[in-house]
């Protein structure tokens, strides 16, 4: 019993969090464009379900939030939703990007990497950020347990094999 | 009461939810939840989403039914700590429900994990596993062969269009595909931008272009060539190879997979990636469908034990309030009414209860008034045998004694506290005066099978007493004893008047018969010496002198005797005051000086006011004075001590003489006071019979103190009036 409880505890001292090494605002033309670089760590349970063919999903969140004086106001948000999953027949990997397009890759860093730059972020709009305030861009992306098989998800929720979500990255934007 | 208890209780139940019904909810609650969890586990079903909401809400449900059985068990074991009523009951019903329900449900789980188990392994064996392989195998090599053969298509096209122009290109480009079948060919420099381009899709201006992933693995190896999935369910295999050695331009070639060839394909790989899925998820299965089991059982068992703690305590509720009402009735409460709630099997044993229990109250009522009359009887009799003169004195069987009364104590002279609940031996060894009397009742009781009457003599603490006892044996209606009776009265003071009387009769008797005839007999005897003197000679005239002094002498005698006799026989007639009883004694002390007496005097007080006539208690002190004088010689000494007794709430002044002579031997106590007795050579044996009689007159007493051994001692008692105030 005591094994039980400790059990998502002992497996947490190896983390396969995802990690977030930078993320920023890039200004372009029409407004301003993210980039982000994610790095996704797969575990060995994460990685033999997606070779016998379990999809993984991913959500990436994106937020601009101004500071104000009691709190911060989210004035954009946005959600990306990614499934990679592995096509046995023509040994490749698959990713569905946030548009519902299908992308095939022929190596799982190859698929990975095209998740870590978030492509399919959409521009943000430039009146949205007025000049001389304080904003801050927060990226996240959240392993979405409840796409796994059903019988897959309580373990899911205890097993540090599961945990593949990243934390919260903040930096400040400055206009 | 019962009609009220319904009354009372009618509106709430009205308000309140049959338990029947809440049960079926609840169990309804349970088995909707565990249906959508089942459900939930189905791949195509709609409730997949809800799975790990529908989890936590049942185990969230198991812990709270797991927190409501726990606080009910705790509840019933503060219960059985206390002995509560009807908690073991409880406790014995639960325990058998809990015990027969999980039991089979255990074993029903137990097989249904073993089975399930089984069932899912039984999906999967190694020849499935080997046929997937294959299967998908042949496909892959089915596809790389057509691809291989796509590739040297196009070799052979890139080649046709080595070291042309991008004129002759776009020229000649149309009549390859023609000749090749492909879907779509196109030739685009190594920037990107498109050379030329032939398409069976005439509405597609532009062609396929590699994404950035193609041209970054094109870069790395100089061609490529892979299955690309259409937008249209279709396949396409995709060829780029470099036309120009330098690689400044390279062919594309686009060439459609069957659709059945797809189909087939797709279907291989949909079932190669189930199989592969299911054995991934082969022991999460088995956990998983383990856990819905559990919870199923955990959840059923939970409400089924939580319903079976209310529907028990419903059962056991009557019980619990006839344990309560008979544990009142024990008490000694039989007012206790218990409400009818159901008209079933307990309700008809707590209607019988509350019948019961009337009949009971009327019962203790009814013998409480006959107690009450008892009660009042006995404690008539009581007042009565209280004052009766007569002593009254109850034994048991086993002659302890059981009661006595006022008079009792006041004629034996022991407490009342002394009596009860000893046995006569043991009485006469704390009361050594009364060990002969007490021995004789006992005999008595112990031989007397009837009525027995017998006089008893004893020496009491206040002289010889004569008690007049009559004993009666009390038998059962079976003839066996219960006990006895002994009825005793003081007849020393009757038998003593009855003797003065005797003696006053005699005394009459005396002084009419015998002193009357003394004086002619005096006369004569004198009138013969007068005339006979002168005519005898002078020895018989000597004689006739000495014979009648001698008759003159005894007549006197005779005469002082019967006076004396006269004396005491006559009633008294008393002056009555008040005197210091210390100043008389002093006084009478006082004339005995010459004698050389020594008396010893011990009054702790000098003021002692008795209400007597001094006269008589002059002549008794004098008498009881004369009395130790005589007993000794000449020289001789009189101890004389005053103290205050309280006797029958009556203070009393206790005077003690006590001489140093030869003392009493037991007999001469016993008659000491009768008169005519005497131990002296001289006298009448007067003395002491006049003393009591004046004693006695006065209301006092006199004994002989039998505890002192250097001479004769009295202890005369009369009631003080004031004893050591002023």
């Amino acid at each position: 019993m005591l094994s039980l409880l400790l059990w998502p505890l002992s497996s947490y001292a190896e983390s396969f969090a995802a990690q977030i090494r930078s993320a920023k605002l890039i200004e372009a033309a029409d407004g301003y464009n993210i980039s982000a670089q994610i790095d996704y760590q797969l575990s060995p349970t994460a990685r033999e379900a997606l070779q016998k063919g379990i999809p993984l999903a991913w959500e990436s969140l994106i937020k601009i939030s101004s500071s104000g004086w009691l709190w911060d106001t989210t004035i954009y948000s946005q959600k990306l939703a990614y499934i990679l999953r592995f096509n046995a027949l023509l040994n490749q990997y698959e990713v569905q990007n946030p548009r519902g397009e299908e992308e095939m890759f022929l190596s799982l860093n190859a698929a990975l990497n095209y998740m870590a730059g978030l492509p399919d972020a959409p521009s943000i709009d430039k009146h949205l950020l007025s000049h001389g305030g304080n904003y801050r861009l927060a990226v996240k992306t959240d392993f979405n347990r409840e796409f796994l098989p059903v019988p897959l998800r309580p373990l899911a929720y205890l097993d540090a094999q599961w945990f593949l979500s990243s934390d919260w990255f903040v930096c400040p934007i400055q206009k | 009461m019962v009609s009220i208890q319904r009354l009372v209780c009618m509106p709430y139940s009205k308000i309140k939810l049959p338990a029947s019904v809440s049960i079926i909810i609840l169990f309804g609650f349970v088995l909707l939840s565990l249906q959508l969890m089942s459900s939930a586990t189905q791949e195509s079903s709609q409730l997949g989403e809800m799975y790990s909401a529908l989890l936590v809400i049942n185990t969230l449900g198991s812990i709270i039914l797991f927190g409501l059985v726990a606080v009910n068990a705790y509840s019933l074991v503060r219960e059985l700590q206390k002995k509560a009523a009807g908690s073991r009951l409880t406790t014995r019903m639960v325990s058998l429900f809990v015990l027969l329900a999980l039991a089979p449900a255990a074993i029903v789980f137990y097989f249904s994990v073993q089975f399930l188990h089984q069932g899912i392994d039984s999906w999967f064996n190694v020849e499935i596993d080997r046929a997937m392989d294959d299967a998908l195998e042949l496909s892959q090599s089915s596809l790389a062969q057509r691809m291989n053969w796509h590739i040297k298509q196009t070799r052979q096209m890139a080649a046709q269009l080595q070291d042309k122009s991008e004129s002759m290109i776009a020229l000649e480009i149309g009549a390859l595909w023609n000749d090749s079948g492909a879907l779509e060919i196109a030739v685009f420099s190594n920037q990107g931008h498109i050379l030329a381009s032939s398409s069976a899709n005439p509405s597609e201006i532009l062609p396929h272009l590699p994404d950035e992933q193609i041209w970054l693995q094109l870069r790395q190896n100089q061609q490529y060539f892979a299955y690309d999935p259409s937008d249209k369910d279709e396949m396409l295999a995709r060829v780029i190879l470099p036309i120009q050695r330098d690689q400044s331009r390279y062919l594309q070639v686009l060439n459609p997979v069957p659709v059945r060839v797809t189909d087939l394909a797709d279907s291989i790989e949909f079932a190669f990636t189930r199989y592969q899925e299911m054995t991934f998820l082969r022991d999460s299965l088995k956990t998983s469908f383990s856990l819905i089991l559990l919870l199923v059982l955990l959840l059923s068992m939970l409400a089924a034990i939580w319903v079976a703690f209310i529907s028990i305590r419903n059962i056991v509720a009557p019980v619990k309030e006839l344990v309560k009402g008979t544990q009142a009735v024990a008490d000694g409460d039989y007012l206790q009414q218990l409400p009818v709630t159901n008209q079933d099997d307990l309700g008809f044993l707590v209607e019988s209860f509350n019948q019961m229990t009337r009949r009971i109250a009327r019962s203790r009522d009814e013998t409480r008034s006959a107690g009450l009359e008892v009660e009042n009887q006995r404690a008539y009799l009581e007042t009565i045998l209280a004052n009766l003169t007569a002593g009254v004195i109850s034994f048991d069987a086993a002659f302890t004694i059981r009661t006595a009364n006022q008079a009792a104590y006041r004629i034996l002279h022991i407490p009342v506290s002394h009596f009860v609940g000893q046995n006569l031996a043991t009485l006469a060894g704390k009361h050594v005066e009364l060990a002969d009397m007490l021995a004789t009742i006992q005999h008595l009781l112990e031989r007397a099978d009837d009525i027995w009457e017998q006089r008893i003599v004893f020496l009491g603490p206040n002289g010889r007493q004569e008690l007049l006892c009559r004993g009666t044996p009390l038998f059962m209606q079976d003839g066996s004893r219960t006990g006895a009776v002994v009825v005793f009265d003081d007849v020393t003071d009757l038998i003593q008047a009855q003797k003065n009387a005797a003696w006053g009769e005699v005394a009459r008797r005396l002084a009419h018969e015998i002193k009357n005839p003394l004086t002619p007999i005096q006369l004569s005897a004198e009138r013969l010496q007068h005339k006979l003197a002168k005519e005898l000679n002078d020895s018989s005239a000597e004689f006739l002198q000495r014979a009648t002094r001698t008759i003159v002498q005894q007549v006197e005698a005779m005469k002082q005797m019967v006076d004396d006799f006269s004396e005491y026989a006559r009633p008294s007639k008393k002056q009555v005051e008040k005197i210091n009883l210390i100043d008389l004694i002093q006084e009478i002390l006082a004339l005995y000086a010459p004698t050389g007496i020594i008396f010893t005097t011990a009054f702790p007080t000098t003021h002692v006011i008795v209400e007597v006539d001094a006269v008589s208690i002059r002549q008794v002190l004098h008498n009881l004075i004369k009395n130790a004088l005589e007993a000794t010689s000449t020289q001789c000494q009189i101890d004389v001590k005053i103290s205050k007794v309280l006797r029958n709430t009556v203070d009393y002044v206790e005077l003690g003489l006590y001489d140093y002579g030869c003392g009493l031997n037991a007999e001469q106590i016993e008659t000491i006071f009768e008169p005519y007795v005497t131990t002296k050579s001289k006298g009448t044996g007067l003395g002491l019979a006049i003393v009591k009689k004046i004693v006695e007159e006065h209301g006092g007493a006199i004994w002989v103190d039998k505890s002192y051994n250097s001479g004769a001692g009295f202890v005369m008692q009369l009631p003080v009036y004031e004893f050591g105030k002023s």
